[in-house]
């Protein structure tokens, strides 16, 4: 459809309505929490962004958010290529599963995991602590944002033309070197994006994280268990100051996805 | 599943055709088989198994009867119907937004373009933290809303389908968007010159053609929804029967010890979300069955 | 990138270790310390006491990680193996389980305070003037007034809010409702006013603040917690209300595990030190060292001030916030002036517990 500049009386309606719509569902709260951010000045900003305990919560939620993503990339490329490329049975069953996290209530994964790894588990003890201890918040970010690699990568390899990956192999490029050379490229975009999305998700975890986590303050509290907890204190503008500091996040997010998207469709355009 | 990704947020402008490539044998093909299935395995048949062991373990009796708990009913009805609620008005408004994005040129555009996945990138807690920062009672809004047209929206049901449409935002937008790049114009040119109403045209030319990405979007949203918690859990009443939707529910329930019960809603709860997604896969399998 | 940080923060507790080890005092250790929702900035306080005094002590640096959410959660959390070498609960019950867990030892109470760690009362907060006259508990469940309470399935405040007005109704302090049956009408009556039940202590009286609810049940330290951060209600104490007795336990297989017995038996143990209950006291508990109780004229019912006898207090840093007293109330009953805890627990919560049957049956309307 082509896009015209708006000059009827009812495109200018349809304009306005979805601006202000647009507005009122978030512009009025994204300046809500500015307001709350900076309401009391800027010194509880900077004694909320030097506390050890907020600090400790970010790098908990980052970190942790870095490794769901090394995890998901790596098993969610090979569940991508194994989905497209392999045939065998269950495979549409399998198929299938990767949209459960995209759907499971969070609270409940993160509660199967202490029916697994609690005390008196099925699977206790295990080697090191998992639930109340960082492997469990790990886990349960990896849980969460596990759909987003394969599902971004699957229609991109689903889409490839085989010709290229003949002629490497005919040219005699090993197979680790086809798919480098020749395969990894061609996705590399939507990789990237499906990578974004999954860091996004997996920092804004909040409640498998709340279930597995403990929220111990300054070992398993993450940056959005620091936001509950700091309503909870009447330190209402610490948990302003991270949520805004939480939006600036997922706003250079959107950004990259901006980036990524353009690329995407300059590339197949 | 192609439509999926779209709606995760990436463009794939135009249709994927659905994957019909031949099997490539090699590329230590059982190694990356083992390797999928295990982590699919680890990362989701494992906790699903748990949760309907833990909500079985007591018999089809006793799941029964957790389900058909006054609170356990009245807590799923609450999800549904925000989550319906939050549809029909996503629904309409992602389609209006859609039209809009794609078919006029108006200052601001990118930035509104951009601003769309918002939802996608931001922690839904912190969505919920907005709202109480906004709409709470000792807010300018809050205040006017209670005070001056008797409305709670905090605590109570319009707060739960406020968290919910910031949550499903995108949704609708990022299904029709796509479909509406690639109409052709021509048709509703030649409908209009023909005399067609805005209206007419709408409904006999543009809706036909999106109308599968607009239930895909809604089916999408209303899923994704229901097992919503970060947002609601700070603006939700939590009341049995009155505020607490299923997934607080759960969550209380879990927090009560009370696993055997917080499994079994919660098994209902993926069961209606899963059926929404099975729906849009026949859709879309039906769409390729078409072409 | 999850790997260099840890291998980081091992290297950098390494370094720290190193100046430590060659002066010849004991490592570090760390104790952890799980908390229901309200007593934290008490805490905070008592904490950097306990350190001095353990540091003065022994020579060794404690730190001490926190957690605290709602007390039920949080015993359950412990349960299911939430490694904390303290437990400080709302309620006995929540302590019970740990025992019924294996983790906790059946003597937990045997000490001069019953493993009590500070006491408090259920009173009511209400807007400021009291405009619509809250004073008893019949005036709570009056036609259209809002009551904010926490959920009793998970938090310990909440069900002590219950048995407040249900004992007080059992106890013939609540017109019309006298009697075991009257106590069971006046929590239907009662269970029909609550407008929002949250999770925690915490978290429901925010939620009164952030101006939900005409009154909210609750400890009468979250009230003075309230007000000493410029919340503007009023404290209100009915005539007849229960005492609120919060335990504190070792948890005694983590300890072990951990081999943090000594220095958690010595965190509990300060907990009972004077200036620690002073710091309970500042935060408006009401303390249970009879020092201090005497120090602000706190006393059993009946007994007056002469007959308690009252060694002398030391001379101490800490003094008490003049804003917090606490006055005494006509009557002042106990878990087992209504049957005791294990009947409470079955009779009125939990899974066919009257108030939970209640509570759906009236709000389902």
């Amino acid at each position: 459809m082509r896009e015209i500049k708006p000059r009827s009386p009812l495109a200018l309606l349809l304009i306005g309505i979805a601006v202000l719509y647009a507005v009122v569902l978030f512009a009025a709260p994204l300046v809500a929490i500015i307001y709350g951010a900076f309401k009391d000045g800027i010194d509880p900003i900077i004694e909320t962004l030097t506390d050890p305990a907020v600090l400790h919560a970010f790098e908990v939620s980052i970190g942790l958010a870095l490794g769901a993503v090394l995890i998901n990339t790596i098993f969610g490329l090979v569940t991508a290529w194994v989905l497209v490329r392999q045939k065998f049975r269950g495979r549409g069953l399998f198929d299938t599963l990767i949209d459960i996290p995209f759907v499971f209530s969070p609270v409940i994964a993160g509660y199967a995991m202490i029916v697994l790894f609690g005390r008196g588990g099925w699977l206790a003890p295990p080697l090191f602590p998992i639930v109340f201890a960082l492997p469990g918040i790990l886990l349960a970010k990896t849980f969460v944002s596990l759909p987003f690699i394969t599902r971004e990568v699957q229609p991109v390899l689903g889409a490839l033309s085989l010709e290229p990956e003949y002629a490497a192999y005919t040219l005699g490029a090993s197979r680790w070197a086809t798919f480098r050379r020749v395969i990894l490229p061609e996705l590399w975009t939507a990789l990237l994006y499906g990578i974004v999305l999954t860091f996004a998700r997996a920092v804004g975890e909040f409640g498998a994280v709340a279930v597995v986590g403990g929220n111990i303050e300054g070992y398993t509290e993450t940056a959005t268990s620091f936001v509950f907890r700091a309503m909870n204190d009447r330190n209402s503008t610490g948990a302003y100051v991270v949520s805004l500091i939480l939006c600036l996040v997922s706003l250079l997010i959107l950004f990259l996805m901006n980036l990524l998207r353009r690329r995407m469709v300059v590339s197949r355009g | 599943m192609a439509e999926q990704s779209q709606v995760y947020g990436s463009s794939n402008i135009g249709e994927q055709p659905p994957s019909s490539r031949p099997y490539v044998p090699g590329f230590g093909a059982w190694g990356l088989r083992l390797m999928a299935i295990s982590y699919l395995t680890v990362f989701i048949v494992i906790p699903l198994l748990v949760v309907n062991v833990q909500g079985l373990r007591f018999g089809l009796d006793v799941f029964w009867q957790s389900i058909s708990r006054p609170e356990a009913v009245s807590a799923l009805t609450l999800s549904v119907t925000t989550s319906l609620v939050m549809t029909v008005i996503n629904t309409v408004m992602g389609t209006l937004t859609a039209y809009v994005l794609v078919r006029y040129k108006f200052p601001g555009k990118t930035l509104f373009n951009t601003l769309v996945d918002l939802p996608f990138a931001i922690p839904t807690l912190v969505i919920g933290v907005m709202l109480v920062l906004l709409y709470g009672p000792q807010t300018i809004v809050g205040k006017f809303l209670q005070q001056e047209l008797g409305v709670r929206i905090l605590f109570d049901t319009p707060g739960i389908v406020i968290a919910l449409l910031l949550v499903g935002y995108p949704f609708v937008i990022r299904a029709v968007q796509p479909v509406l790049l690639q109409m052709d114009s021509n048709q509703t040119d030649v409908a209009q010159t023909i005399g067609a109403s805005p209206w007419t045209t709408f409904r006999r030319v543009i809706f036909p053609i999106i109308r599968p990405a607009m239930v895909t979007g809604a089916l999408l949203s209303f899923a994704r929804s229901l097992g919503e918690f970060g947002s609601i859990i700070v603006v939700a009443g939590n009341i049995p029967m009155r505020s607490q939707t299923g997934t607080v529910y759960v969550y209380t329930q879990v927090e009560a010890g009370n696993m055997q019960a917080a499994s079994s809603v919660s098994m209902v709860l993926l069961l209606v979300a899963f059926a929404a997604t099975i729906g849009i896969d026949m859709m879309n399998w039906r769409r390729h069955a078409r072409n | 990138m999850k790997h260099f940080t840890v291998i980081a923060i091992l290297v950098a507790s390494l370094l720290a270790l190193l100046p430590a080890s060659a002066q010849n005092t004991p490592p570090p250790i760390t104790l952890t310390l799980a908390g229901y929702a309200v007593p934290r900035e008490a805490y905070d306080e008592i904490i950097p006491l306990f350190q001095q005094y353990w540091l003065a002590e022994t020579g060794q640096q404690v730190n001490i990680l926190e957690s605290y959410q709602a007390s039920g959660a949080q015993s359950r959390a412990i349960a299911g193996g939430l490694e904390a070498d303290v437990a400080a609960l709302s309620s006995e019950p929540d302590i019970t389980r740990l025992v019924d867990a294996g983790l906790v030892n059946e003597d937990w109470k045997a000490n001069e305070f019953g493993g009590i760690a500070a006491d408090s009362l259920v009173v009511f907060a209400v807007r400021p003037g009291n405009p619509l006259g809250i004073n008893d508990w019949v005036d709570v469940i009056q036609d259209g007034v809002e009551v904010i309470t926490p959920d009793p399935a998970t938090s310990g405040g909440a069900q002590w809010n219950i048995l407040g007005g249900y004992g007080a109704a059992w106890r013939g302090f609540v017109p019309g409702y006298e009697g075991e049956e009257g106590a069971a009408e006046f929590l239907r009556a009662l269970a029909t006013n609550i407008a929002v039940l949250d999770r925690d202590g915490r978290e429901s009286f925010l939620t009164f603040e952030r101006g939900i609810g005409d009154v909210a049940l609750t400890y009468e330290n979250e009230v003075y917690a309230g007000l000493l951060a410029g919340g503007e209600y009023e404290l209100i104490y009915p005539q007849s209300t229960i005492r609120i007795e919060n335990p504190v336990a070792v948890i005694d297989t983590y300890v072990d595990a951990h081999g943090t017995r000594e220095v958690a038996e010595a965190f509990v143990n300060f907990l009972w030190s004077e200036d620690a209950q002073r710091v309970f006291a500042n935060h408006g508990f009401r303390p249970v060292n009879p020092v201090v109780r005497a120090e602000l004229g706190i006393f059993e019912n009946g007994a007056g001030a002469a007959a308690e006898a009252t060694p002398a207090a030391e001379p101490s840093s800490i003094e008490h916030n003049p804003l917090i007293a606490f006055p005494p109330v006509t009557d002042e009953f106990t878990t087992l002036d209504i049957g005791g805890w294990p009947q409470a627990r079955t009779q009125v919560f939990g899974e066919a517990g009257l108030f939970t049957q209640i509570i759906a049956e009236v709000q389902g309307r």
